[in-house]
């Protein structure tokens, strides 16, 4: 898969400090295993991949890459503990394309030194695999300079 | 018992420097001191080694040296203060004392003020004070007003003026409050002149601690002074002076209500009793830090512990702790823990301490854009925590990068409070900082504690000296500097 990066985002990723063979490596990876997010309409994905304490994203279209964003926090998992029952749509617009089932807007647990919070997060209810939007992310971010500044 | 260290202290009968050991039984640290005159001294450190050794571990800074020593070394520490050129340390705060006269008589007092006659010093004086601070303090100054009680000088929205016409970066008052609560023109001048913050006396929740240790009820006193600050924008630091069988048992409360009172009130600030000045004899009121940390984690419910506290900025691992926490709808949520290990930083422990002093504890900067760093980045309002599937990522919308895509309106009530939007939202004016400070008398005293000393008083003929060394008496009451100078 050859994906086209735009001189602008390949600007924003070399500012952010991620590399396009990762990127590239970490996209290849969801397409070989499956393991991504698929908008139900249309050809958008959502890859993630990274380590212990980055994880990164990758929004991709079959020809470009399109955003790349990231959190240092840790999703521990559904806040509450389970699939509790929940009186609105949680249906989103992406599907888990290796199960196929639609991902479900819950409220994950994310933990950043020491400072447990919730927030949403889009949940494959059937892989337990959890993602997070880029919008999230740079809330996510804000609050790790905090806690990072704050602990200084 | 096992030795852990050696100590250069003093004689607490005639100060005279002498050697000790620090060491170790029951898992208690210890300092043994002998004098040849007048015998063994001995002095509880910590109530837990491994505490006492935690906090050791966790403390990392660079130091900064004071421009320029004033006086030389001649008998070395501490008698040569002004500073010398063997004080490791910058003033990260300077002390100014502008009289020693007091409208209280309190039984605990460090400063030993009365109401006697005294002379004060005059507006040359203090200037010359000021100047010195300008000239041999790193950039940006912090000075402290304090005295006897300051508020008593009619004349003290002059000399707030004549600081900060001089260019002094950031000015505190030390004041009872007395006379604040009291006296809405005078306190409208304080203000008008420029004064930061009110470092406000505040040893408890209850009328029955004012009454001890002053003989008449304070908190209402207290609660006018925060609420006039409130008005003001002015922030305030309350400060306990902690000791047993007087107000251990209302730390908590304390907290409490500082916490009721963010962003009015920035921090708390215990000062466990120390044998300097005026107080009762009898050393059974003594605290040690960690025994005050533990009260402040039961009196919480454990929502502050003992292990949410370190020893960032202090001189020293061991002169104090400084927990910064969030308050989260009437419970806390503390930032800081001991396990997260040594802070890294490249700025030296005066300018940490002085940025602490001069952002957290200064009232909420007017200008909301100004001031307050990251918590300024935010994305407005929680729309940014909707979910991915609100934004229309379809067709055209992609030749945008996803991140100019926003959801225009907010809060599709889907979001819990308790988010991280909200730890925000939070984060930009709720948060306390409690700390502590163990100042050094003749029996606690340790020369590595007040060689890196960042805390100043400056005396009437523009000299440097270490707090601690400054208020230093001999179990007499015989002064080591302050009556001296």
């Amino acid at each position: 898969m050859d994906i086209k990066i735009t001189e602008e985002l390949n600007n924003t990723l070399k500012d952010n400090g991620f590399k396009t063979e990762e990127i590239k490596e970490l996209i290849a990876n969801a397409e070989s295993s499956g393991q991504k997010l698929k908008a139900r309409e249309g050809d958008i994905s959502i890859a993630k991949g990274g380590s212990d304490n980055l994880t990164v994203y990758a929004v991709y279209s079959p020809s470009e890459l399109l955003d790349v964003y990231a959190h240092k926090m840790n999703i521990l998992g559904l806040t509450g503990g389970e699939l509790n029952e929940i009186d609105y749509d949680d249906a989103s617009e992406w599907a888990c394309a290796k199960c196929g089932e639609i991902a479900l807007e819950r409220n994950v647990d994310m933990t950043y030194m020491g400072v447990t919070r919730p927030g949403p997060g889009l949940v494959c209810p059937k892989c337990n695999e959890f993602y997070v939007s880029d919008g999230v992310a740079r809330t996510l971010k804000t609050a790790e300079a905090i806690l990072e500044e704050k602990r200084a | 018992m096992e030795q852990i260290g050696t100590v250069r202290s003093l004689c607490p009968q005639c100060l005279a420097k002498i050697e000790g050991v620090k060491y170790v039984e029951d898992g208690k640290v210890y300092i043994m001191k002998n004098c040849a005159d007048h015998g063994n001294f001995i002095n509880l450190v910590s109530e837990d080694v491994n505490h006492y050794l935690q906090m050791e571990e966790c403390f990392d800074v660079d130091r900064a040296k004071a421009r320029s020593p004033l006086t030389e070394t001649q008998r070395g520490c501490p008698f040569d203060c002004g500073l010398c050129p063997s004080h490791k340390q910058d003033t990260c705060l300077a002390v100014v004392e502008v009289t020693d006269r007091c409208n209280m008589k309190c039984t605990y007092c460090f400063a030993n003020s009365s109401m006697d006659e005294s002379l004060d010093p005059d507006m040359d004086t203090i200037r010359l004070m000021f100047e010195t601070v300008k000239k041999c303090q790193n950039e940006p100054t912090c000075i402290q007003i304090s005295g006897g009680e300051p508020t008593i000088r009619n004349d003290l929205p002059e000399i707030i003026r004549m600081g900060k016409e001089i260019g002094i970066n950031h000015i505190e008052l030390n004041t009872n409050g007395i006379r604040i609560a009291s006296d809405q023109n005078y306190f409208d001048r304080i203000a008008a002149a420029g004064v930061d913050a009110i470092y406000l006396g505040f040893d408890g929740v209850s009328d029955d601690v004012y009454m001890q240790r002053t003989g008449r009820k304070m908190l209402d006193v207290k609660t006018e002074v925060i609420n006039r600050c409130e008005k003001a924008g002015i922030g305030v630091v309350l400060v306990p002076l902690v000791a047993k069988g007087y107000n251990l048992h209302e730390v908590g409360s304390i907290i409490d209500f500082a916490a009721k009172r963010v962003p009015a009130v920035r921090g708390v600030h215990f000062q466990p009793v120390f044998h300097s000045g005026r107080s009762p004899s009898d050393m059974k009121d003594k605290v040690t830090i960690l025994e005050l940390l533990q009260e402040i984690e039961k009196q919480t419910n454990r929502q502050l512990k003992v292990s949410n506290f370190t020893p960032a900025l202090m001189p020293h691992a061991h002169c104090g702790a400084t927990c910064l926490t969030l308050i989260d709808n009437g419970g806390y949520l503390p930032l800081t823990n001991v396990s997260l290990g040594a802070v890294k930083s490249a700025s030296d422990v005066a300018s940490k301490t002085k940025k602490s002093i001069m952002g957290r504890w200064k009232g909420l900067e007017k200008d909301s854009n100004s001031g307050s760093s990251c918590g300024d980045l935010l994305i407005k309002s929680s729309c940014c925590e909707k979910p991915l599937s609100s934004l229309t990522v379809k067709g055209s919308c992609c030749e945008k990068p996803l991140i100019d895509i926003l959801p225009k309106n907010s809060g599709s009530g889907k979001d819990k409070s308790g988010g991280w939007a909200d730890f925000i939202e939070m984060s930009k004016n709720n948060y306390l900082t409690i700390s502590t400070m163990a100042f050094q008398d003749a029996w606690s005293y340790e020369q590595d504690r007040v060689e890196n000393c960042c805390i100043h008083v400056v005396t009437r003929d523009g000299r440097f000296i270490p707090f601690c060394n400054y208020n230093m008496t001999d179990c007499n009451g015989n002064s080591l500097y302050r009556n001296a100078t």
